[in-house]
Parts: structure tokens; sequence; C-alpha cells
């Protein structure tokens, strides 16, 4: 792995050479950035992988369980399982896909669920990401490269080959297809997961598409190409947030998105993947309920841990997250992408009084958790390493099975105080290598 | 994969064109570049106006500064290769990561020697990029439609500014032919009648007076 670490600038410049990037706005200004690259990988032995994809199916086949009984009969709700108001104040939660089985019955196609490892050698899950989770291409890129860098690493390693995402997420898309094409929607070049949606649309051999090129015409969604001739779209991979999918269903301001689109989701003639709505199931506050419901629907013990959370919203937690708020980290709901996110231990003590305050007025808007004190993990520096603190994204595919994909995200704080390891908030990336013993 | 869209098509087109005029006025950049060591300053001033582009410009070294490197500059070499960039960046599946990569590597190749004290040495370097672009172009490009589309750009722009440039009727009737060719192949809606003039224009070149703003009329609405 020596051969591997001394070649991190060269693997940096292979990765540029490739756009690795991702784009934030500063300013009010579009940048593209590299996103920094660690050639350290996370290891993940045979063993704990095995453990890992035993509980990362569980969750995400509960949670799609869970999403087809929001949106159906309600089973959770009306056995008391989950307070009713809990979902339907959500955010996530859209009345429009009341009654709507998309294709399948599957609502979470790809699942990116994060993780941290305790100090304890536990897991313990952060959250989990239903909307339309990013991050799978860094890794199958940087694979590619380091492969090609330090071949001996590879032969001397038992390293399950992680090249096989495109094949995987090929396949989902697949098994929802109503017949047609795949297409791969991006809100267009400056989001800032732009590069994934076209290496993915490069790797599965889908069409990248923007609103502009597709449309609805006599309940079923097309392609348009320059010869103004027509494909049928079968599969419709939205990189869009809900909101801004259909003008005449939701925002009707959006100008990114495809008029009429749910009409032709409800009459079951496209699959949209991952389905509206999956906001309700990876929303803060539902995250506490979901060791639940894996008892609830699968009759099973969850094989993951929760991080210990509490909700103000019972006045019972409320409690102890208001005596204990200096030591927890407080999470708004309606946050992601590291944002929204307040440790108590660096609150000063007039912030933290204010902080008392919004919670006791807005309970339902934040969850607390304890610190969990997670494994650091050796990032090189110089000539080097320093210890960070990082996180795992762990990919879940929903087709005709559930799948883990052998690899995942890992993001990296730079710097030495944040546990916050998004690549918006300057965090790096490494490989996860799952050894096959 | 296999369909382009409108969208895409003009991404194509126009990635051929902005390649095309950074690679071509990189090259001719070269030799005004060493005209300027002999001759007095505002060598420039006869460059602008032959391409078109406002003489901003305030001596032969803020010249060969801000015409390659400013980005702020509309009509700067490197605003030119932003551009390329800009339609390149939203091919990936079109063009390959492959593909892509030369594009990216010749941006980057202008960004990072913009303080350079030897311009062309450097700027080679983006040249050969370029080269490297259109040849893996052809070698990865799946789609003969997406090739065709690409390279219709590509002659367009040259002959665009080669009739700009006053080069040889040979010269131009040699790019001429190229474009025609792609043009039948990649099936877009062109003008014919703008062609069939461009052609006799062309050959006429040398023979009658000229009719430079005439032929670039007939290119500028040959594809719609």
């Amino acid at each position: 792995m020596r051969e591997l670490v001394e070649h991190t600038e060269g693997i940096n410049r292979l990765m540029a050479r490739f756009g690795v990037k991702f784009g934030i706005y500063k300013n009010g200004e579009f940048h593209e950035q590299l996103f920094p690259f660690d050639a350290i990988p996370r290891v993940i032995t045979g063993e704990d992988f095995r453990i890992l994809e035993k509980g990362l199916i569980q969750r995400v086949d509960a949670l799609n369980l869970f999403l087809k009984d929001i949106y159906g009969e309600k089973k959770i709700i009306k056995d008391q399982v989950v307070p009713e108001e809990f979902v339907f104040i959500s955010s996530g939660y859209l009345p429009e896909c009341e009654g709507i089985c998309p294709p399948k019955g599957i609502y979470s196609h790809i699942s990116g669920i994060d993780l941290v490892l305790g100090k304890d050698g536990e897991w313990y899950i952060l959250e989990d990401n239903l909307r339309i989770p990013s991050g799978a291409s860094y890794p199958m890129i940087a694979r590619e490269i380091c492969r090609r860098v330090s071949p001996k690493t590879f032969s001397s390693n038992q390293i399950v080959d992680n090249r096989n995402y495109a094949e995987l997420l090929k396949e989902t898309l697949d098994w929802v297809n109503t017949g047609g094409i795949s297409v791969i929607m991006t809100p267009g070049r400056y989001n800032a997961a732009y590069f994934e949606h076209s290496y993915l649309a490069e790797r599965t051999g889908s069409e990248l598409a923007a609103c502009s090129e597709l449309f609805v015409e006599n309940d079923y969604l097309y392609y348009r190409d320059y010869r103004n001739t027509k494909q049928r779209v079968g599969v419709l991979y939205r990189r869009i947030s809900d909101e801004y999918l259909d003008p005449l269903t939701f925002l009707p301001e959006s100008l990114i998105g495809i008029p009429n689109l749910m009409e032709v989701y409800r009459k079951g003639h496209v699959a949209i993947v991952n389905a509206p709505g999956n906001g309700v199931a990876d929303d803060k506050g539902i995250y506490y309920f979901v060791p639940k419901m894996i008892r609830y629907y699968l009759d099973q013990e969850p094989i993951l841990k929760n991080a210990p959370t509490y909700l103000p919203y019972y006045p019972e937690d409320r409690k102890y997250v208001l005596d204990h708020l200096e030591k927890l980290v407080v999470k708004d709901v309606a946050e992601a992408g590291g944002y929204g996110v307040i440790f108590g231990n660096e609150l000063s003590r007039e912030k933290l009084s204010q902080m008392k305050e919004i919670i006791k007025k807005e309970p339902r808007r934040f969850i607390a958790q304890e610190v969990i004190d997670f494994q650091d993990m050796k990032v090189s520096e110089g000539d080097g390493t320093v210890l960070r603190k990082a996180d795992l994204r762990a990919f879940v595919l929903s087709g005709k099975e559930t799948k883990v994909w052998a690899s995942g995200l890992t993001r990296f704080s730079r710097n030495p105080d944040s546990f916050v390891v998004n690549s918006s908030q300057g965090g790096g990336f490494k490989d996860t290598w799952v050894l096959s013993q | 994969m296999g369909i382009i869209s409108i969208e895409k098509a003009d991404h194509l087109y126009w990635l051929g064109r902005y390649a095309e005029r950074v690679y071509t006025t990189l090259r001719v950049f070269f030799h005004i570049y060493d005209h300027m060591i002999e001759q007095p300053e505002g060598i420039y001033a006869k460059y602008c106006k032959r391409l078109n582009i406002p003489d901003i410009y305030t001596s032969n070294k803020q010249f060969a500064q801000a015409y390659l490197f400013d980005e702020d500059n509309p009509d700067s070499v490197v605003s030119n290769m932003k551009r390329a960039y800009d339609n390149a960046v939203v091919l990936r599946e079109e063009l390959s990561s492959n593909v892509l990569s030369y594009v990216q590597l010749a941006l980057d190749t202008f960004q990072a020697c913009k303080k350079t004290t030897a311009p062309l040495l450097e700027l080679q370097q983006a040249i050969d990029y370029l080269l490297a672009f259109w040849g893996c172009a052809d070698d990865y490009v799946d789609q003969e439609d997406c090739r065709n589309i690409l390279k219709c750009g590509k002659y367009v722009e040259r002959l665009d500014l080669f009739i700009r440039l006053d080069y040889h009727r040979e010269d131009l009737e040699k790019e001429y032919r190229k474009l025609v060719n792609r043009l039948y192949k990649a099936n877009l809606d062109y003008n014919k009648e703008n062609l069939k003039h461009l052609e006799q224009i062309i050959m006429d070149k040398g023979q009658q007076k000229s009719y430079d703003q005439e032929a670039l009329g007939c290119l500028g609405g040959l594809i719609s």
C-alpha cells in the first residue's frame, strides 16, 4: 500500500484530468472544485462487511416497506408505532403521492446510508438518504486510477472489485423499467453533483438529459432527438429534488421540471428513481423510528444501531436535551449537506440558552444525538499522516433483490477539530476496500 | 446511449467550433508573436481587424498577455477555450471520459501557464492536447453522428477563420470539401443555397474582387 500512498499527488492529478469535481456556490457564483482524494483506504474485513451487508439490507427493506405503507394503508400509524403527526408534518411527506404504487413496489432504489465506526468497534447509522444520495462515482473512478498506479497493491490484497456499481445500477434501473429507454435527468452542469450525473450516464449507457430534452405526450414520457424523433422513456433516474420535478404538481416556478410527469408516473408509465415522496422516510425525525420499523415490518431485531437519539418532540426527551445540551449534537431536520448541525459543546452560554429557547418553541424541528466517539482515520499530510474524523456512505440498491455495493464513499474532515465531513464543507474522500476474507 | 438530442447536437457543433478556434488562433498567434520581435508596436491591430474583434490592446506585450490569458476578455483564446470546455463537459457520455479529459487538460494548461514568461513554450502543450482530443474523438466516440456533427463545427470554424485571415484558395477549397463531406453525413439541417453560393465564392477567389463578407454570411447561415 505504501506504493499507492506515495502516488497520492499523481492520483489526484489524474482525477483532475477526468474532471472529478463538485460544484459549489460562493457569493452567488458557481465554482468547480476538485474533491481531494487520500490514498490511504478504509479497509473493511469480509467478516465485518457481511454483518454490515445484512444490517443494511434489513434497514433498507424496512424503509421501503414503511414508504409503501405510508402512501398506502398506513398500518404503522394505525398501530401507533410511529405517531401520525410525525409523518404528516414532515416536509418530505408528499400528499400528491398518496395511493401511488411505483413500478414493482420499490420506492428507494438507491439508498445512501451514512455510518460511522465507533471506538467500541460497532457501526452506528448516522442517517438514511433515500432521495437522491450521491457519491458512488468517486470511489468508482478512484479505484480505476489506483489500480493503474499500483497493481501490486491490488494483487497482493484480496480486495473485492468495486467497479461493478454501474452494472448494479443498470440492473436496478432495468428491473423497474416500464418499457423504454433509461434516462438520467440532471438539473444541469451547474449542479454540485454534475460530474456524477455524467459519469454514471457514461458508465450505465443511459441518456443524460435536462428537462428541455424531455416531454410528456398522451401520458407517456419522451426524449426528443435532433432529428425530431421521440423515444419513450421507461425509467427516469432523476437527480433533481421532488419539489422541482413537475411544475404542474409541485413548485409552479420550477424551470427544471417536466410538466405532467407526475401524471405519467401515477399511471405507471414510467418509473421514477428514487420515488417522489421518499423524504418522509429519511427525515431526521423519522430516523428515530427506524429500529421500530424493522421490528414492526420484519419482526427482526435491528442488526445495526442508530446513534443514541432524542426527539425534543417528546416531553421526556425534551427535558433530557435541555438538561444536557452542552454534550449533544443538535440537527435541524430540514437541513442536509452538513448544514444545520450544532455541537452543544461549541456554544457559548448565551448561545446555549438561545438554542434551548428555539428547541422549546420548535421541538419538531430538531433531533439531538449523543456525540459518538467514532474512530479517527489516518489521512496523508505532507510526508506523514494525521488523524481525522471520517464517515462511510454505503450504497444499497433495491431491484429484484436488495444488494449492498461492496465499497462506499468514505469522507473525511480536513479540519482537525471538525466532525463535518461533507465535500461541500471542504472534506476529502477515500476509497473503501472490502476484503474478500 | 445512441440518441442525440437537439441540445446535445448544438453542444457537439459548438465544441467543434471552439476547439478549432483555439487551435487555429493559437497557431496563428505563434506567427504573430514571432513577427513582434522585429516589428513595431501595434502589429496586432491588423489581426484584430481581420478577425473582427475589438482592438483593446495597448502594446505588443500587453496583447500577448491579454489576448491569450485574460478571462474577462470574451475574445481571448482562454475565453474560447473555456467555451469549448463548457460545451464538452455536458457531453461526457457522448464523448467518453477519455476524450473529454483532453479538453480538460488543454484548459488546465491555459490556467497553469497564465503567469509564465514563455507562453509559447507552455502553450505548445495545449495545442498537443487539442490534437490529442481530435485523434481520440476519432477513435473513441462511438456514434458516427456525434463525430460528424463535431467535425461540421470544426470545418465551419476553420473555413470562417481561413476566410477572415485571407488564406489561399487551395486551402479554402480543401477545407470546404471536408466540410461538405461531413455535412452530408451528419443529417443536420443546412441551407443548400448558402452552401452552393459558398462554393462559388471559394472557387472564384483570386479571380474577382473579394467576397469575403458574403462568404462569411453564407457560412454563418449554413446550419440552423
